[in-house]
């Protein structure tokens, strides 16, 4: 196989990994109206738990800590992955949906985060600390047993018919009555609940699913790449997720999918091309290209809030 | 004991750096009415403003300092009158100006990491003999700024009795419709808060650097949630709720530090933020006249 063909297969594996991380945002954010500065947090949860699930037991590799070490067959750490950190989101939802404000919403997720984050750094024993995961077998490979090229291909086919089955899931959700008391609270809060609506429990419905998604995008994230440390779950990812849906169209999850394609792949993966000469250093590369999502941003919300391909409005025939 | 009397005395240098922080915070709220999370990297941003003047510049350190201070209020001024006004004026949600301020927050400590590099860096200060005071042992620096926090916190005080700019300040948070009405030109309140927030943002970035000795672009972004701690166990947009809140987070950090382990020392901010938001959202200080209406709000 050619060199770039495989590197598109690989950019497509990321691309849909994208795709279902921006859907779950979009499903807390956009549908909900849940400013969830902790996204990222959940999706690391759901990568850990299916690494340590995936991979053997921790006698075997000496150089690595962690819990666990189940070597289970493939299916099982995903789901295990995803389960988990829908039960994470259950918590941060318990403390942070109480109240109504979103600002305290985004406090407290990011204080979650951050204290997470120094946690599972910190501790040795959980996750093997900074240094992280890693040789998380690929799913399957022992019994497929193709070569990589081939394997590569079969996985970025597998994480396509993911990307599409929780696409469509996605959808029904949002045309169903829940995702129309969902859009109803993220409108108006105060009119919802005076029609009787327990806008607590809804919330924490839309939460929930959304850490699910983000938890299957964390384990595809680990089985393919075969590691994670805490350096690839910062809160600059949290806001790559949300550069995409809000410039892909909060509320449309195909506008999930083009944000997907333009800021994840496009421009991150794209200006990895970018000669290295052009800006001294790689770390000067990779704080101008954070510079540059924080202007995107701002300058997304200021020329087209509703993003490049809006939510169309529902109207009652 | 010693170590739990000693941890003490760093909880009160903790809480004069918290307290600067947190009454910047407030009053912020308090006036325009959303966090601004772009804060913690106002406060780095100070930090190396300052060290700039001290270290490559060769500045005297009150006077690169105090340069530093006005530099940061000017630049936060900067950016409430031409990113943070326009989207209010277009009546954008809290939920985008949030998004926003996150947005600037990014800009800042990923703009220090390309221009000063991801190392850290110290203001060099010489280095001076212990002071005991009572059961205390702190250096001539800590004591500085436990006297500057206290000194700060008294003209803040005077600011917002007796200076017309701070009733205008007071009476925005307390109900922004009836100062406009009552002739209060609330835009500009609002920029010329945004300046004090930044100035107290810069000194407290200064003191909190010359604290922890050595500084790195992300050092801000990590003190921020412990400065939340301290405004929302005060009572958010109350200035003299968030002093107390610095001072109960500044010793709660510090005890449990000398008493748990120090690398926990965030996780009981947080831990009290979190039974704060749980059992008293409003805070020790509720704003006043809506009662807990201000935190209800969407």
């Amino acid at each position: 196989m050619l060199p770039w063909i495989f590197y598109l297969v690989t950019l497509s594996v990321v691309f849909f990994i994208y795709i279902i991380l921006g859907i779950g945002l979009n499903i807390q954010f956009g549908y909900a109206g849940i400013l969830d500065f902790a996204y990222i947090m959940f999706m690391a949860g759901g990568a850990y738990i299916a690494g340590v699930l995936a991979l053997g037991a921790t006698t075997a590799n000496l150089n690595q800590e962690y819990i666990l070490g189940l070597t289970l067959p493939f299916p099982v750490p995903l789901l295990a992955g995803a389960v988990v950190a829908g039960v994470m989101g259950c918590f941060v939802g318990l403390v942070a949906l109480r109240r109504l404000r979103s600002d305290f919403l985004a406090i407290v997720t990011v204080a979650i985060a951050s204290i997470a984050w120094d946690f599972v750094g910190n501790d040795n024993h959980l996750f093997n600390g900074w240094d992280g995961l890693a040789g998380v077998p690929l799913p399957l490979n022992d019994v497929l047993n193709l070569d990589p090229n081939t394997y590569t291909i079969v996985f970025a086919a597998m994480s396509g018919v993911l990307a599409t089955v929780l696409w469509l899931v996605a959808n029904r959700l949002y045309a169903s009555p829940l995702g129309r008391t969902l859009r109803g609270i993220r409108e108006d809060l105060e009119v919802a609940e005076a029609f009787g609506k327990n806008t607590f429990r809804f919330r924490m419905v839309a939460m929930i699913i959304g850490c699910v998604y983000a938890g299957v995008a964390g384990a595809l994230t680990i089985e393919f790449v075969g590691g994670l440390n805490p350096q690839g779950w910062t809160v600059i990812e949290t806001f790559v997720v949300y550069v995409a849906v809000l410039m892909g169209g909060r509320g449309n999850n195909l506008g999930a999918v083009l944000g997907a394609l333009l800021v994840p792949v496009i421009i991150i993966e794209g200006t990895r091309f970018l000669p290295v000469s052009l800006l001294g250093s790689s770390g000067l590369l990779a704080s101008s290209r954070n510079v540059f999502i924080g202007l995107l941003l701002i300058a997304v919300l200021w020329f087209r809030p509703q993003g490049l391909l809006p939510e169309r409005k529902q109207v009652l025939k | 004991l010693n170590l739990l009397l000693q941890s003490i005395g760093f909880g009160l240098v903790t809480a004069s750096i918290l307290a600067l922080a947190a009454v910047g915070v407030s009053l912020q709220f308090g006036v325009t009415n959303y966090i601004n999370f772009a804060y913690g990297d106002f406060l780095t941003l100070g930090a190396y403003l300052a060290w700039l003047a001290y270290v490559p510049l060769h500045l005297n350190f009150f006077v690169g300092s105090a340069l530093a201070i006005l530099t940061l209020g000017g630049i936060s001024m900067l950016v409430a009158r031409f990113v943070m006004q326009p989207f209010i004026r277009r009546q954008t949600p809290v939920l985008f100006l949030l998004i926003v301020t996150f947005g600037i927050s990014l800009i800042v400590s990923n703009g220090l990491q390309g221009v000063f590099g991801a190392n850290f860096q110290t203001f060099n200060l010489p280095s001076q003999q212990d002071i005991q005071i009572g059961p205390f042992v702190l250096t001539g620096n800590q004591l500085g700024i436990i006297a500057i926090a206290v000194g700060v916190m008294f003209a803040v005080h005077m600011l917002l009795t007796r200076t017309k700019f701070g009733k205008a300040m007071r009476a925005m948070s307390d109900d922004r419709d009836l100062a406009r009405i009552s002739g209060v030109d609330t835009e500009r309140i609002a920029i010329w808060t945004w300046f004090v927030s930044g100035c107290l943002a810069g000194l407290a970035g200064i003191v909190y650097a010359m604290n922890v000795v050595l500084f790195e672009p992300f050092v801000g972004q990590s003190f921020l949630f412990v400065i939340f701690s301290a405004v929302i166990l005060g009572g958010i947009g109350q200035p003299y709720g968030a002093m107390l809140g610095a001072l109960i987070i500044g010793l709660a950090t510090e005890m449990s530090a000398a008493v748990i382990n120090s690398s926990y020392k965030s996780t009981a901010a947080f831990l009290i933020l979190i039974v704060v938001l749980l059992l008293r959202p409003q805070g020790i200080i509720p704003s006043r006249p809506r009662g807990t209406a201000a935190w209800r709000q969407a």
